[in-house]
Order: structure tokens, then C-alpha cells, then sequence
């Protein structure tokens, strides 16, 4: 826990630094730490480069003709362009590919709406509710961060088998309605400093405590909710372990599981159909990378409390 | 105001802030509003006792018997956790592996992400879409990321074509014992653009009249890079080196999909990690009990390398009472 609450700190002064930069950047001109060679450019460049060759390849691929594609003669840059791949891919695959995408989207959506609410209402408790054992719960609340979830994996799915949830996506979403500790602890988090005078006015006006909660606080907690909106959609669309424990029917499966069974229905002695997969594959990506720049400002906001980006 | 968060430790200064804020005036007010608490934070508590809680007790449990779901579960000591440790090699093949990708993946994803940092720290033109280029990968869901470097690594994939050009015969990478770790290590650092970009704004977070002051005092780049920089972000590199850790141990899907053929543990088990031998041995061989032995075993080598951490970060973590 000791870690989460330093590494806060550079991060949140990280963007009064990058404004007061750009008009102070005559008085740094003479610092030589931050003076830029030729080299550094050539070093960024060239990684910068070798970083994106994955996607031009996704690309190029994605657009190859099924003859390249079953002789594995792809080039780097893209040098044919059957855009009927991405037609193609829905009938030829002999896989439901649009079932995955709605699946994905049911399964990712839901997920999101659960965490959104159940994470505003228990972080608000912790933000501004008193109780005896309060300290107590919030503590359990931060240690149970601690817990792989390879620990809970094998119980869970026996639970989920007992109640017959196998096969249905109920056990890749119905958790989000019961939160996580680590969405708990931004929410309150961001609530935390939210002045109080308002709920205390709106108190005094007799709103009861879920009226705060509804009325008050809720408008205001947008930015963090649209933050873990975001998190848990990607999260949950881009989820592999959890399909496959528990979902076997294609017409069932989410895009990321389909993708990985895309791969393994062609037998042995032929080849995958690579260019239909990195149709799938870009299918999978576009989204999260649409959805991340539609809401970069909102994970700056969670970045910043939780200390952490891109850590997975 | 950002302070208020910072200087908050989890549930200690908050209190005097709720009694300096509506001291109770009832007993009976302040039961209402406990009996409220509890009622918003029902959706975590029952979360917690049926999702965690339970089958953490469960786990314990079914760790110590034999049982395969259909027939009634076979008590039998700490007979799992013995199976692991002393004959099942497997196990230990598959810890050495996750120990060698984690101690590999995570310092160099870390190294490349302070490297990166500090360039794009720099004075340069177009900051931005450099950065952009770099964090971009980390956005991409690993299913997809895991697609893409399957098919470079493909024996004649593009990856052993451009070796070709260089006179270079590439191995068989995802079939080789020996190179599909190091294949892992690929694909993971090809995500460092996470780590790079909150180094980044570490660093933006750094006082300059640091750098002024060590210029007056004639300190090369190199230097001021170890003497300034480097301290300053410690701590960010203490947290993700922490997260990393914790991440590469539970590693799973790439390697699920990167092996060929169904084979979920490579060539010889060559890319068995724990948590792969664990969705093996409960999900195909039904053998839950085996695997809930496996999972507190992984459990405790996290915790242990956590502890590990922890205890050495006090020599080389730098926490300054108050970063402005």
C-alpha cells in the first residue's frame, strides 16, 4: 500500500510541470541535461518505428489476398488491398465473427455499468459516511488487493458450475455488481476531495443520505465513473481467461476468444487464415484505441490516483 | 490541493476531517448514518464474503483433497502441496520458467522505459507523437497482440525474413525450447510505452532549479541523469517494478495462444508457467485439488517477493518528504 500513495505525488504535479514549461523553455535552454543530439532523435525513430511494425504488419496482412495468405508471403508494407477481407470475414471463417462482436460488447458493456454503480455507491460510503469499523473495512478493502485471483479462480468457477451459470456470460459480469477494491479506492479517492459544504447544506435542506449520494455527489463523481467505465471496458473486452473457463458454444464466445479459435479450427497441415485473423485482430484493437483517445483526460484523472498506467 | 490526497494514508487522517466536518449531535443520527454505511457498502461486503472470502476458505479446502467435481472430494493432507514441491517436475520447470521470463521482462521493460523517458524528457519537436508511438502498443488487447507475434514468429514469418536479409538463419522461435521465452520477452516489452509515460511525467514533476543547480555545479548530463533524475523517480520505477512483478507471475494468455498447436506448455514445456500447469490441471485434467495447491504456492512466492522488495527498497528508494 506504501507504494500507491508516493508515486501519486510526481504524477500529480506532472501536468502544472508540462504547462510551465512551454513558456519557461528559454530558461531551460541552457541545461544540458534536457539538450537533444542528433543521436536522440535517430534513438527515438528508430524505436519508435520498430514499436509500430506490429501494427503495419496487422495491416498489410489484414489486406493480403487468401493466396498470400495460405503461402506466408506477406511484406512489411502493404502491397495488396482485398478490402473484402473485412467483409469476408464474417461469412468465410465458417465462425459466427459478428456473434463475437455483440457478445463482446454485451459482455463489456454490462461489466462497465455494474462496476460504475456499484463502485460510486461503496466508495461514497467510505468517503463520507461514518461507522464504527469503518477504519477496519477500508483497510480489508486495500488488502484484499492483494489476493491473486488464481487463488479465487478454482472455487469461483465451482460456484458458478453449482448455480449453472456455466455457459452463460452471467459469470463474466454479475461480479462487476459487487465491485473491486481497487475501483472503491479511486472513487473514494476522488470523493475525498470533493468539499463537503454542499452535501452539508444539502443536509440541512433534509436530503437523506442516499439523496447526497444521488443528487450531490453522483453529478459530480462523472470524470472518475467515466474513468472506470472505460478501465473495466477494456478490460472486460480484451478479457481471455475468463471466456474460455467458462464459455464453450461459438455462438457464445467474445471476440477475443474467437479470434484465439479462428487460429485452431484450421487442422494441422494448413495454415491459420492469417489475414481474416488480422482482420479480427484490428477489429479488436480499433476500438480500445477509438475508446482510449475519446477518454484520455478521464484516465489522466485515474492515473493520477491510482499511480498506475498501463500496468497489466 | 492535490496535497489532500497525497498526505492522506488510507484511513487515518480522515477521520478528524468527517468529525471536524459534522461533529454528532444524536446517537441516534450517527446510527442511522452507520446503518446507511453499511447498506452503500453491501455490494462490496457481499462481493467480498461470496466472491473472495469464501472461496479463498474454499481454496484452503479443496488445496487438501483430491477432487474432480463428480465424485465427493478425497481428503489427503498436505499431500498436494508435496506432489508439487518434491515430484511433480513439472511444477518446478514451470516456476523456473515464470521466475526466469518475470526476472527478465520486468527490469528491461523497466530499463527501456527510463531510457525512453529520459530522451523524450528532452528538448525535441514533436514530444507528442513520439509518445503517441510508443504508448500506442499498450492499447492493443493482448489476444491481439498475441495474434500479430505469432504469425511473425512463424518459422518463414516476416521476423525470419528480415533476418534473412542479413544472412541470418532465425530459429524456429514458438517451436524452439530455447527461444520462446525470450519470444514472451519480446512481446512484453513491446508494451513498455506503459511504463514509459508515467516515467515521463515523473520526471516532468522534477523541480528544475535541480538541473540548474547541479549545471552551476558542472555535472555532465550523465551525471545529473544519476544524480537528479534517476532518484527523483524512484519511486515510480519501485511501483511499476512491483505491479511488473505481480503481473509476470500470473502470466497466462500470450502464452496460452503463442504455443503451438494446443500445446498449452510449449515445446517440452519449455513456456509452462504456474499459472498455465494451474488452468491445466484444473480445467483439462479436473484435477482441482492439485491446482488450488498450485495456486497458494504461487500466492506465496508473490508475497515473499513482495516482502523481498519492500525490504531492499528502503536502500535505494527515494521519498522526499514533500516534492513540490
Amino acid at each position: 500500500m506504501a507504494a500507491v500513495t508516493p508515486t501519486t505525488t510526481p504524477a500529480h504535479t506532472a501536468p502544472n510541470g508540462r504547462k510551465k514549461k512551454d513558456p519557461g523553455d528559454h530558461a531551460q535552454k541552457r541545461l544540458s541535461a534536457f539538450k537533444a543530439s542528433p543521436a536522440t532523435y535517430a534513438v527515438l525513430l528508430v524505436v519508435s518505428a520498430i514499436f509500430f511494425v506490429p501494427f503495419v504488419l496487422m495491416i498489410s496482412i489484414s489486406l493480403a489476398s487468401d493466396l498470400t495468405s495460405s503461402q506466408n508471403a506477406f511484406t512489411v508494407i502493404p502491397s495488396e488491398f482485398e478490402w473484402r477481407n473485412f467483409t469476408d470475414v464474417f461469412t468465410a471463417t465458417g465462425l459466427p465473427v459478428g456473434r463475437f462482436i455483440t457478445n463482446s460488447v454485451v459482455i463489456a458493456t454490462l461489466s462497465a455499468v455494474g462496476q460504475v454503480v456499484s463502485s460510486s455507491l461503496v466508495g461514497y460510503a467510505f468517503a463520507r459516511l461514518r461507522a464504527p469499523g469503518k477504519n477496519f473495512m477500508f483497510i480489508l478493502v486495500l488488502a484484499t488487493m492483494m489476493i491473486p485471483a488464481q487463488i479465487t479462480m478454482i472455487p469461483q468457477f465451482l460456484l458458478f458450475k453449482e448455480l449453472g451459470w456455466v455457459n452463460t456470460y452471467l459469470p463474466l459480469i454479475i461480479p462487476n455488481f459487487f465491485t473491486n477494491a481497487f475501483n472503491v479506492f479511486l472513487v473514494r479517492q476522488f470523493v475525498s476531495r470533493i468539499s463537503g459544504d454542499l452535501d452539508e447544506a444539502a443536509q440541512m435542506d433534509g436530503l437523506g443520505y442516499f439523496g447526497v449520494y444521488r443528487k450531490i455527489i453522483l453529478p459530480m463523481m462523472w470524470p472518475i465513473l467515466t474513468a472506470i467505465a472505460i478501465f473495466t471496458l477494456t478490460h472486460a473486452w480484451g478479457d481471455f481467461m475468463g471466456p474460455l473457463i467458462y464459455l464453450n458454444a461459438e455462438n457464445q464466445m467474445p471476440l477475443a476468444l474467437g479470434l484465439q479459435y479462428m487460429t485452431s479450427t484450421s487442422n494441422a497441415m494448413q495454415l491459420p487464415p492469417w489475414n481474416l485473423i488480422m482482420v479480427g485482430s484490428i477489429m479488436l484493437t480499433l476500438p480500445m484505441i477509438v475508446i482510449y483517445y475519446l477518454g484520455q483526460k478521464y484516465l489522466y484523472e485515474m492515473n493520477l490516483q491510482g499511480g498506475s498506467a498501463g500496468v497489466k | 490541493m492535490s496535497n489532500v490526497v497525497v498526505d492522506e494514508a488510507p484511513g487515518a487522517a480522515r477521520e478528524s476531517r468527517g468529525a471536524g466536518r459534522r461533529r454528532p449531535k444524536m446517537s441516534k443520527r450517527r446510527r442511522k448514518e452507520a446503518l446507511f454505511f453499511w447498506l452503500f457498502i453491501s455490494p462490496w461486503l457481499i462481493g467480498f464474503v461470496g466472491f473472495l472470502l469464501g472461496p479463498m476458505i474454499a481454496s484452503v479446502y479443496i488445496s487438501l483433497t483430491e477432487w474432480d467435481s463428480f465424485t465427493p472430494p478425497e481428503w489427503v493432507g498436505l499431500d498436494n502441496y508435496a506432489k508439487a514441491l518434491t515430484e511433480d517436475p513439472i511444477f518446478w520447470k514451470a516456476l523456473w520458467n515464470t521466475f526466469f521470463y518475470s526476472a527478465i521482462s520486468v527490469p528491461l521493460g523497466l530499463i527501456i522505459g527510463v531510457w525512453l523517458a529520459n530522451l523524450l524528457n528532452k528538448r525535441i519537436r514533436g514530444r507528442k507523437l513520439f509518445r503517441t508511438f510508443i504508448y500506442l502498443p499498450t492499447l492493443v488487447p493482448l489476444v491481439a497482440t498475441a495474434m500479430v507475434f505469432k504469425m511473425v514468429l512463424a518459422p518463414s514469418g516476416p521476423l525470419n525474413d528480415m533476418l534473412g536479409w542479413f544472412g541470418i538463419d532465425g530459429p524456429e522461435w514458438l517451436l524452439s525450447t530455447t527461444w520462446i521465452k525470450p519470444a514472451l520477452v519480446i512481446l512484453s516489452v513491446w508494451g513498455a510505452g506503459g511504463a514509459t509515460v508515467l516515467l515521463l511525467s515523473a520526471m516532468n514533476g522534477i523541480p528544475r532549479e535541480l538541473y540548474e543547480a547541479a549545471e552551476i555545479d558542472g555535472a555532465s548530463p550523465w551525471r545529473q541523469f544519476w544524480s537528479v533524475t534517476f532518484p527523483q523517480i524512484t519511486p515510480v520505477i519501485f511501483f511499476n517494478l512491483i505491479m511488473g512483478l505481480i503481473g509476470a507471475f500470473q502470466i497466462f494468455s500470450q502464452v496460452y495462444i503463442l504455443a503451438p498447436g494446443g500445446n498449452v506448455g510449449g515445446p517440452d514445456n519449455a513456456s509452462q508457467m504456474v499459472v498455465t500447469l494451474l488452468f491445466q490441471e484444473a480445467f483439462s485434467f479436473y484435477h482441482f485439488g492439485y491446482a488450488s495447491a498450485v495456486a497458494w504456492l504461487l500466492f506465496v512466492v508473490i508475497l515473499l517477493l513482495t516482502l523481498i522488495a519492500f525490504r531492499t527498497a528502503g536502500k535505494w528508494v527515494f521519498y522526499e518528504t514533500e516534492v513540490k
